[in-house]
Formats: C-alpha cells, structure tokens, sequence
C-alpha cells in the first residue's frame, strides 16, 4: 500500500506514515482550521494499514499541542489501533515530550489511559 | 473624534490600565488565530515563564478563538454593515496569572444552553471536568454540539471557574463576554 506524506505548518503537524516500515510519524503543533478534514486521511491510512498489512506498526508522536478537535480526532484513531491490538496484532505507541513542558507531559499520558495497547511517553531534553 | 483623528492614546491607556497585553477585534481568520497565537506565545516566552503556563494559555487562547470564529461565520449574512461576525480577543495579565477573555454577537435562543453548559462547569472540581472531558470526547460528534470540548478543556486549565458576562444589544442579539483565568 502507498505510503502517505504531508507537510507540516504552523498549525498542522508534519505526517509520514511509512507502510513498508510500519512506521506512522506525526510531528509539530495540531490546531488546523478543520481538524476533521485533517485527519481524515491518517485514519483511513491506518484502517487500511491493519485490514491490509500484517506487519507490526509502531506509532511515533512528538505532538506538543492538540486543540480539542485534534484530540478528538487522535483518539478515535488510537480507539481503532486498540481494537486492532485487541485481536492479535502488534501496536504499539511511543509519545517524545519536552522534559521541561509537565502539560505536554501530562496530556500525553491521558491518551495512554483507556487504551490496553503499549504506549509509553518518553521525556526528551528538547521536543521541538 | 476632533479633526478626524481616532484618539490612540487614550485607548491605549485604557489598555493598560485593565493591564491588557494584547487585544483584537475584528473578523477572525484561521490565519488571524494562527499569528496571535505566535505573538502571545513568543510575549510568554520571552517573559520566561514556565512552559506549562505557556502552553495552558496558549491552548486556551486558541479554544476560545476556533469557537468564536466558528459561531460568528454563522453570523456572517445576518446584519449587513453590522459586524455581527467581529470577535474581540483580550490577553492580560492578572496578577500571577495570565487573562484570556474572548467576545462575541451571539443569537438570544442559542444563549440559555450556552449558559446551562458553562453552569453545569462552574461548579465541577479537577476530577468531574476530567471524567466530562473523557465522556464528550467518545460521544458521536453530531451528539458535542460545537463549543463543548473547548470549554471543558478551558475550564481544566483555568485557575478559576470560567467566569461570562452577557450584555443586550437587541430583541434579536446579545454580546456575550467570556474570561479564564490561567
């Protein structure tokens, strides 16, 4: 399946969702116009990921701000790995915060709480 | 306005006695609420405060521009020359804390549910805003109706209850002030 690459801007984060590699990036601040819109095709990327591939897939996230609708958005896609997880396959998720930033931090670790599936939020000397 | 000159000072005194850092009025754009939220966070930085404040009152600041912009678009067609869709956006500084004050036009029936829901937040503690949180973000998305989320993510970060002031325009509008204190 094609890999899926979009840039990142001050209000959207940088995406690379690397299928071969298993390997999902998203880097930068999240508060687009219309978030819905945004993430939209991460998500049909990862369902197709799990329906198509069997690969394991490890989810990189070095996001130091979600507005509300983003955080919506991120956990209906972390709802869809989990279930995913849930029967079988490998998912997992890493979380790189600025060790400086405690909110980053904290907000990170709220996305880990209602899922089952490993994910672990690394503190980094400098996010950005 | 002698001699056609808009008197600055005095507005800017006025400013700076409400010891407002920085202020907006006018129709919001995405790319409007992109750069203010570049200019308050460069001022906090610069201030050196500690980066959770700045990112509390960063993510505050940008709840509360989306969900004006997104209401007033509504207005946009409504009163001709009127500016029904302008918000205005109040950064100040109140003590140790930090102000983030928002205003808009909004519609006299939308007010009694918009009043209910920032009621039923007031009196929530630290746990009853997060177990709110964590419910309205599972709920279908037609069933959140605009303005829940960046609410209840605002009153989480504020230092107070989110305190709203409502002022009559006409038998059709209000102008509805809301403040957090971050």
């Amino acid at each position: 399946m094609d890999d899926l690459m979009i840039d990142g801007t001050n209000s959207s984060p940088l995406v690379k969702l690397d299928a071969s590699r298993g390997l999902a990036q998203l880097a930068g601040e999240s508060y687009p116009e219309n978030a819905f819109d945004f993430f939209e095709p991460i998500a049909l990327w990862m369902r197709r990921f799990i329906a198509e591939e069997t690969q394991p897939l490890l989810l990189e996230l070095r996001l130091s701000y979600l507005n509300t609708s983003s955080t919506k958005c991120l956990v209906d896609i972390l709802d869809e790995l989990d279930e995913a997880y849930g029967k079988g396959r490998d998912v997992r998720v890493v979380w790189y915060c600025d060790k400086r930033n405690e909110r980053a931090r904290e907000s990170a670790e709220e996305f880990g709480e209602d899922i089952d599936l490993p994910f672990e939020v690394v503190l980094e000397e400098s996010a950005q | 306005m002698p001699n056609g000159v808009i008197d600055i000072y005095k507005l800017r005194m006025d400013l700076m006695v409400e010891n407002i850092l920085i202020c907006f009025n006018g129709p919001f754009s995405h790319s409007i609420i992109e750069e203010i939220g570049r200019a308050v966070r460069q001022y906090l930085e610069s201030d050196e405060e500690p980066p959770s404040s700045v990112t509390d009152v960063f993510a505050v600041f940008v709840e509360l521009a989306q969900n004006v912009q997104a209401y007033a678009s509504g207005l946009k067609d409504c009163g001709a020359g009127r500016a029904l869709d302008a918000g205005t956006l109040v950064i100040g500084r109140s003590g140790e804390h930090f102000t983030v004050s928002a205003g808009n036009v909004i519609r006299r029936t939308d007010m009694p549910s918009l009043s209910s829901r920032l009621d039923e937040l007031r009196i929530l503690d630290r746990d009853g805003l997060k177990r709110l949180y964590k419910e309205r973000l599972r709920a279908p998305r037609a069933a959140e109706g605009g303005a829940g989320l960046g609410l209840i993510d605002a009153a989480r970060r504020a230092a107070a209850p989110l305190a709203y002031k409502v002022s009559d325009i006409d038998e059709q509008f209000l102008f509805f002030s809301l403040t957090v204190l971050v």
